[in-house]
């Protein structure tokens, strides 16, 4: 395979808080998810390449991955989660890199 | 970058700066009905809910300085596919504006704190729009002038 065909990806990090502290590992995973199944559906998450890379139950703060000419479109999706439920819910884009190491350290 | 809100006293996230919508003149909220009316203000800020702008009130702002506003709290406020359908009827008022060559630009309008936005946030909300680098470049800088305004007066 090429190098120009290779599969261009991007991270992007994010806080997450509901009802106004993180939630578990689980609950997360969970979340995030669904909240991104639901905004992009099956066949969207199929060409987003999206993967919840880490997360961190103490801090809230996790990464995703995603295909290179979809950041914006992650970000979006990021910033319309408002709710879990019934309670108050925030997925905040944190940095964009193209590396974990290099997002982890925005 | 600059947001308006539709309330006072909310916090702003860091890099944004945010301006009360209610005291900024320029912002004009329209009905479906007034909308053409409302367009042919001079440098009006046209905020239509419903998002059903037909071209010909497009082409009255663009001959008047005006702009198109977005709302992102529009979209948050609604969920599943009402959401879609929301932002479908913005991309078509987006495609309206740009057949017309009349400006447009995007806001959170955020009446409480949880719909307060980064400006990365609202960045990426222009894009999945459909707007280019350089309408969200021209978005920005009507921001900016309002800032300026606010700054001055």
């Amino acid at each position: 395979m090429k190098p120009s065909q290779r599969f261009k990806k991007r991270y992007v990090s994010f806080r997450l808080a509901v009802g106004g502290a993180a939630p578990s590992r689980e609950a997360a995973r969970q979340i995030v998810h669904e909240h991104f199944l639901s905004f992009f559906g099956e066949s969207g998450i199929s060409g987003l390449a999206f993967k919840l890379i880490s997360y961190d139950e103490k801090t809230g703060a996790g990464m995703v991955r995603c295909e290179r000419s979809r950041v914006d479109e992650t970000i979006f999706c990021m910033a319309c989660f408002t709710k879990w439920k019934g309670g108050a819910g925030r997925m905040e884009p944190v940095s964009t890199g193209g590396s974990v190491k290099r997002t982890e350290m925005e | 970058m600059i947001d308006i809100v539709l309330a006072s006293g909310l916090d702003a996230p860091k890099g944004l700066s945010l301006i009360d919508g209610n005291k900024e003149r320029r912002l004009k909220t329209s009905s479906p009905a007034s909308v053409k009316a409302d367009a042919r203000m001079r440098g009006v800020l046209l905020y239509s809910p419903p998002y059903e702008i037909e071209e010909g009130a497009c082409v009255e702002l663009a001959r008047n300085g005006g702009a198109l506003v977005f709302s992102l709290s529009d979209v948050l406020r609604e969920g599943g596919f009402r959401r879609s359908i929301i932002i479908s009827k913005m991309r078509l008022a987006l495609a309206a504006c740009r057949r017309a060559g009349c400006s447009s630009v995007a806001f959170t309008l955020a009446k409480r704190q949880e719909e307060v936005r980064t400006g990365r946030e609202l960045a990426a909300f222009m894009a999945v729009l459909g707007m280019t680098d350089a309408e969200r470049k021209h978005a920005k800088e009507i921001a900016e002038t309002l800032a300026k305004k606010e700054g001055a007066g």
